[in-house]
């Protein structure tokens, strides 16, 4: 009965691993420290996380079909780059500037796209040298210096509906909807079909080439949008935007459960708490004032223990072929 | 009599002319080939400027005329490599450069040595090669000046200051001056305490999360000691969101010090937002290389520390921001 009871546990645990890692941390934090566990923060973690989240949601609908995209923070920082010039330098409106910035990345996107479905490169090869030539000519524009936002501007960073912040409630909006898209679609569905098997998805007909072409768009789009709120809340568009977004964005969606080989996950069961766990490792430190130096060796450890529980639940761990074979 | 006064002084405006032209032509030329990684902001057209004042003002008291040979690398080592054989073979006298990549330089270095003409680096050392100098910025002593101007501050304020500490990236030598600085004159005035340290990889986005959790994680802090202001829209963002956003003088007034006062920072300080920043100083900078050059022009130690010849940075508050002379974030900001 009782082994029965704790390989019940044990095969719970497998399923639900990142789930109970992330439940150990939140309840850790919560219990150790005065200020984690209130509304407040709660509130500044989901806000800090909607940029990354969004840009997220993006690079999830490629990584499901079986792709990457490693572009998308040097599309925030030059889509937004080119928006902030054009708002200084010709006094565009905000709402212009921030259609001119969602183009951008709608067109570097489809660069994006050209480059792996016209001309059959490699998508980690492509979108990295997009990566490293559109954060060069985002700093070649400006200088590597901060553009600001035009005071007027500035306060809608701040602004709220209510108690919940802006930016967190367009996170909530904009996931929902990619999340449909990806779940409730035709255009979902043959997204996770190329995930599975881009060769059989081709000879099945489905219109692979069109679809893979749509993912990186709709990439380069998100990642603007992220971009458009990172600047906002801000105020600048600094020559750091979206550094290093790829990879955060790459670990959070993977530790959410989405597969790194394509055709598993959802974007927002897996987007949003594959961010969150980041975004709140970094709010408890600080809140535990701990050594500096501990963030990124915490981060690691809580990667490794939510990929291993994931590689644990994919029957690809030590323990789950060693509990197989006892089986 | 009239006339002899007037032969007399005709004659001394005449001697002291000749001498002017005789010393004019007395100075010794000296060629500085100076090899710029990039020349993409504000910062190198400062530098080019100042040096070029300084090299004039120096360079006459020393004897020198000095005449400068400036290349661009357009952010490219193999570019710079280049650029700089071109000085060799041009036959410069002296080379400087800011290296793009600290570990190619000593390439360039060595090819300088062997040409028998001295190399100089500036701002940005040499991780491959020894150069015969080194003039940079003395991160250690800026954060040593702006903690000991702030611990003044608050003495005088009447405040115990309680603070968050922005790092900057810690593999970055110059934060953790920064940071060692800081600390150790809260522990050598008492006057006020470090209560949360935030690690910000120099990345905006982090300066603007990290002091959100810290206010919020630590309600208590009074003062912001930020490692550098180039990102201070994000620092003023979170303070903002925080309800901290005020001048001094008013009672929701955050203490903040800063070390850099750069172009982001400009205007906040004279709006009293900022207490105290120490500048790190493009002009002092070169006044510097300027010495240096020289130096070494004359076969003369320059009397360099271990890490090299590095200038100081000048404190600076809401009271000196406008009239400090040649402050080149505000006076060449775009």
């Amino acid at each position: 009965m009782s082994g029965l009871r704790l390989r019940a546990i044990a095969e719970f645990l497998m399923r639900r691993g990142f789930l109970v890692v992330f439940i150990i941390v939140f309840l850790f934090f919560s219990v150790v420290t005065r200020h984690f566990f209130e509304l407040d923060n709660l509130l500044n973690i989901l806000s800090a996380m909607a940029p990354l989240a969004i840009a997220a949601a993006g690079l999830a609908l490629v990584v499901m079909s079986g792709r990457l995209d490693i572009s998308i923070g040097s599309i925030a920082f030059l889509s937004c780059a080119i928006g902030a010039l054009l708002m200084r330098a010709n006094g565009l409106s905000p709402v212009l500037a921030a259609l001119i910035v969602v183009g951008c990345g709608a067109l570097l996107g489809a660069i994006n796209a050209f480059i792996v479905v016209v001309l059959r490169v490699n998508s980690l090869i492509a979108t990295l040298s997009t990566m490293i030539a559109y954060r060069g000519i985002a700093l070649q524009l400006t200088d590597a210096l901060l553009v600001q936002l035009p005071p007027d501007v500035r306060f809608i960073g701040n602004a709220r509906i209510g108690p919940i912040p802006v930016d967190i409630l367009l996170m909530f909006l904009v996931v929902i909807l990619v999340h449909l898209l990806q779940s409730r679609t035709v255009f979902g569905r043959r997204i996770m079909a190329m995930g599975n098997d881009i060769s059989v998805a081709r000879r099945l007909g489905l219109p692979v080439d069109l679809t893979g072409f749509n993912t990186f768009v709709l990439s380069g789009v998100l990642a603007s949008l992220g971009g458009i709120l990172t600047t906002i809340q801000n105020g600048a568009v600094s020559p750091f935007l979206g550094s290093g977004w790829e990879f955060t964005a790459l670990a959070a969606i993977v530790v959410g459960g989405i597969s790194l080989l394509g055709g598993r996950g959802t974007i927002f069961f897996s987007v949003l708490p594959g961010v969150f766990i980041f975004e709140m490792i970094r709010n408890g430190l600080t809140n535990l004032s701990a050594n500096p130096y501990s963030y990124r060796l915490v981060s690691g450890v809580v990667i490794f223990a939510a990929m291993y529980a994931d590689a644990l639940k994919s029957g690809q761990g030590l323990r789950s072929r060693i509990l197989r074979s006892r089986t | 009599m009239k006339r002899y006064i007037s032969g007399a002084i005709l004659g001394m405006v005449m001697a002291v002319g000749v001498q002017g032209a005789a010393n004019a032509e007395d100075l010794k030329p000296l060629t500085v080939g100076f090899s710029l990684d990039t020349k993409e902001s504000s910062l190198e057209t400062a530098w080019v400027d100042f040096l070029k004042s300084e090299g004039e003002s120096q360079g006459k008291t020393a004897g020198f005329k000095i005449e400068w040979v400036i290349n661009v690398a357009n952010a490219d080592p193999a570019r710079q490599a280049a650029n700089i054989d071109d000085l060799i073979t041009r036959g410069v006298d002296i080379i400087m450069a800011r290296a793009f990549d600290s570990g190619a330089i000593g390439t360039s270095i060595k090819a300088a040595q062997n040409a028998g003409i001295p190399f100089v680096t500036f701002d940005r050392g040499s991780t491959s090669g020894k150069p015969t100098a080194h003039v940079g910025g003395d991160s250690y002593d800026q954060a040593k000046q702006t903690a000991e101007a702030f611990a003044a501050i608050l003495k005088k304020a009447g405040i115990q200051g309680k603070c968050i500490e922005l790092q900057g990236m810690l593999t970055d030598i110059n934060a953790v001056n920064r940071s060692k600085a800081w600390n150790e004159v809260a522990k050598e005035t008492g006057q006020y305490t470090t209560i949360v340290q935030v690690p910000t990889n120099w990345n905006p986005e982090l300066f603007l999360s990290g002091l959100t959790n810290a206010l919020n994680a630590h309600p208590e802090a009074n003062c912001v000691f930020a490692a550098s202001d180039f990102a201070f829209p994000s620092i003023q963002a979170a303070l903002e969101k925080a309800g901290r956003w005020a001048p001094t003088g008013q009672p929701k007034h955050m203490w903040l010090a800063t070390c850099d006062l750069l172009t982001a920072a400009v205007k906040p300080m004279e709006e009293g937002y900022i207490d105290v920043s120490t500048t790190w100083d493009a002009y002092l900078q070169a006044k510097e290389a300027v010495r240096v050059l020289i130096a070494v022009a004359k076969h003369e130690d320059p009397g360099c520390g271990p890490d090299g010849c590095l200038a100081k940075g000048r404190v600076v508050t809401p009271a000196t921001v406008k009239t400090i002379p040649n402050l080149w974030s505000r006076d060449y900001s775009k």
